[in-house]
């Protein structure tokens, strides 16, 4: 069984409890935290556990910026882009990472390690500029900690 | 004799080493480390303290080799000592810093349920009554009357009735609820429990944010506690269940109509309204929405009295306001003080003036939606009547300060590209307008921009302003027309 029929195989998926419908969000980031992201391949067999239509999973799909529809690089890198983090220039700490990784905002390294992001606030704005990777916040980041980032990364 | 050492645990904290410090010295002998909450004062994290004679004495900005002073008691400074501190009006965040997060008991010996058993000893019409009085408004930007908002989901009948905090905190800037959540969760949860007491609701839900994991991880931890000692289930006095839901990255998702969309899983459209989510909201049931700070705000208006509430701030903004001053102050940090001191007060008094090297330029207030000042504009005061007549919002009350550096056009251009890829597109002058908008800056960005472009987006920003579904789109051209009324001269 693949990894999506086996979430949507759980007892507490699709969710019907207490619902009138089932619900596709928490599905798909159901399977997003197992599975790294939401392969559009298995939009149909989601549907067809859910009992909705294929356009439906792909509209919610589409919709949210957190929903990946491939899989990132094993260290997902976002740097900051809100107001406080712009207002102390994280445009500097965005272009050493794009430097440092040869990638766009998007791309992800060739050799799979790394996804460069951005996210619009991560809440720590009162130590801007903001680097998130994975999980873990960092906070103060200047262009020259950028490096020792990145070598913090297995 | 052992030592406590008090190390927040709150994610700024940790952004500039918290843990790092709580790891080296968790071995050492006669230390003993409490993580707590933070003070909110994030310009001296990592904030280390130690029990003083007279209550707490702290160390700013401290490294894993500050140890042996700390253990000396050399350098400390009492926290009742910190002008930044001592100056607020803390009702909220009074435990900020002092209380271990998930601790029942240190959360009740600081007044934890003092306001849900005042609640639970009057009849739900007079806790609607109590918040009418209290003149709360809702902290999410609307500014609505809560009491008036409870009271039309108490008087709307139905099976079922739903109670959710609104934990998207999507303005940028802003990061209050996360303090509460990750350092009090059981004042947010207190909160709904009086709403759903005062409503007839059995079921709750908090919507957090994707960028937030260690406050959802801190509201089931404490969902769980509070289930187990008989605070929440299906027997408890208020018969009451929440389920933290977590959202994906949308920022629209933050309106409430778009939210209960979200937490049925569906794309997060805007809706129109009414009907309101008080009488039509999730599932087509009677929702109470409210921000986290409104429903932390509940308890303590409970324990005091709506008086007490009502006595603090100006005419048409009663309480305090949690004010999260940022960009490139020397202090940034959260303040709570009484509605009514200005945005140069703000600025000065707990900002602390500019960070070493900074001019300042302009502040935007209220997030991404939010109108920019220029020094003109500082003698402002923070309340909601002086904004509106402003045309400005407080929203969240993220201030956001702008040093010399800052190249106004690129960053008009930021706000409009993030309308537009927010836009839910429910609407068309905020679906197109924001595109077109966009496309325009872009010109003068790339050089090409045309003579009649800047009264092309005036005439756009006017057009969303009067005509777009939601406050996305109605104010969206604020920041962008606000940054050409100042600076028009970077608009080439
Ligand atoms: C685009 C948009 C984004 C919003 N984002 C949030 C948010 O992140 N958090 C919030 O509490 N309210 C947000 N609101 C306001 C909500 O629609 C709603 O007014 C609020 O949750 C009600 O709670 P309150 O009465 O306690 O303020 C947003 C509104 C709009 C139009
Ligand atoms: S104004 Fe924008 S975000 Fe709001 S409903 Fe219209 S399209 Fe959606
Ligand atoms: S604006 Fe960057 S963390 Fe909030």
């Amino acid at each position: 069984m693949s990894a999506v029929a086996q979430i949507l195989s759980r007892p507490d998926l699709p969710d019907r409890a207490d619902r009138d419908a089932p619900n596709i969000l928490k599905t798909l980031l159901a399977i997003q935290s197992e599975v790294g992201h939401v392969p559009p391949a298995s939009v149909p067999e989601i549907a067809a556990a859910l009992g909705v239509t294929d356009a439906e999973v792909a509209g919610v799909l589409s919709f949210y910026p957190d929903l990946r529809t491939s899989a990132p690089g094993r260290h997902v890198v976002r740097v900051c882009q809100g107001e406080s983090c712009v207002a102390n220039h994280c445009g500097r700490v965005l272009k050493e990472f794009e430097k440092k990784l040869g990638v766009s905002l998007g791309e992800t390294t060739r050799d799979g390690r790394f996804t460069l992001e951005k996210v619009y606030c991560a809440g720590n704005c009162a130590a801007a500029p903001t680097v998130m990777i994975g999980e873990d916040v960092h906070g103060r980041v200047t262009p020259e900690k950028v490096g020792t980032l990145l070598k913090d990364c297995r | 004799m052992t030592r406590r050492l008090y190390i927040p645990q709150d994610t700024t904290a940790r952004a500039v080493g918290a843990d790092r410090l709580a790891r080296a010295w968790e071995k050492e002998r006669g230390v003993e480390i409490v993580r707590t909450s933070s003070r909110g004062a994030f310009y001296l994290e990592p904030l280390v303290e130690t029990d003083g004679p007279q209550g707490r004495i702290g160390w700013p900005n401290v490294t894993a080799q500050g140890l042996p002073k700390i253990l000396r008691g050399e350098g400390g400074t009492p926290i009742s000592d910190i002008p930044f501190l001592a100056k607020q009006t803390r009702a909220i965040f009074a435990n900020a810093g002092v209380t271990r997060p998930l601790s029942l008991e240190d959360y009740k010996t600081h007044g934890g349920f003092a306001g849900l058993e005042a609640a639970l000893r009057l009849a739900p019409e007079k806790i609607v009554e109590e918040l009418s009085i209290s003149k709360l408004r809702g902290r999410g930007g609307a500014a609505f009357p809560v009491g008036r908002k409870w009271q039309t989901a108490l008087e709307t009948h139905a099976d079922q009735k739903y109670v959710v905090a609104n934990a998207d905190e999507g303005d940028a800037g802003t990061y209050c609820d996360r303090m509460v959540m990750e350092g009090e969760p059981f004042r947010l949860i207190e909160g709904m429990l009086i709403a759903a007491y005062a409503i007839g609701a059995t079921k709750g839900y908090i919507y957090c944010r994707y960028e937030y994991p260690a406050a959802a991880a801190m509201l089931e931890a404490a969902i769980g506690i509070l289930t187990a000692a008989g605070y929440m289930g299906p027997k408890a006095a208020v018969p009451f269940d929440v389920e933290v839901f977590v959202g994906a990255g949308s920022y629209v998702c933050g309106e409430e109509t778009a939210l209960l969309q979200s937490l049925e899983g569906k794309r997060g459209m805007v809706q129109p309204k009414p009907p309101y989510p008080a009488v039509s909201g999730l599932y087509g049931k009677p929702t109470l929405v409210s921000n986290v700070l409104t429903f932390a705000t509940v308890p303590a208006i409970l324990a005091r009295g709506a008086a007490w509430h009502a006595s603090l701030g100006t005419e048409h903004s009663k309480g305090t306001i949690a004010l999260q001053i940022g960009g490139r102050v020397k202090q940034p940090g959260l303040a709570e003080v009484p509605f009514g001191l200005s945005l140069e007060e703000a600025i000065e008094q707990f900002g602390g003036g500019m960070a070493t090297g900074a001019r300042f330029k302009a502040v935007q207030v209220g997030g991404p939606l939010g109108s920019l000042f220029t020094k003109a504009g500082l003698k402002t005061r923070i309340c909601y009547d002086e904004f509106a007549r402003a045309g400005a919002i407080l929203g969240h009350g993220g201030i956001v300060v702008f040093d010399q550096e800052t190249d106004m056009l690129a960053l008009a251009r930021h706000f409009m590209a993030f309308t537009a890829d927010e836009s839910c597109g429910a609407c068309t002058p905020c679906r197109v307008g924001s595109v077109r908008a966009r496309e325009v800056l872009d010109g003068f960005v790339q050089g090409r921009g045309r003579p009649g472009d800047l009264d092309l987006l005036a005439d756009l920003g006017e057009t969303m302003k009067q005509t777009s579904l939601c406050a996305l789109g109605q104010r969206a051209p604020y920041p962008v027309l606000t940054a050409i009324e100042h600076f028009r001269k970077e608009f080439r």
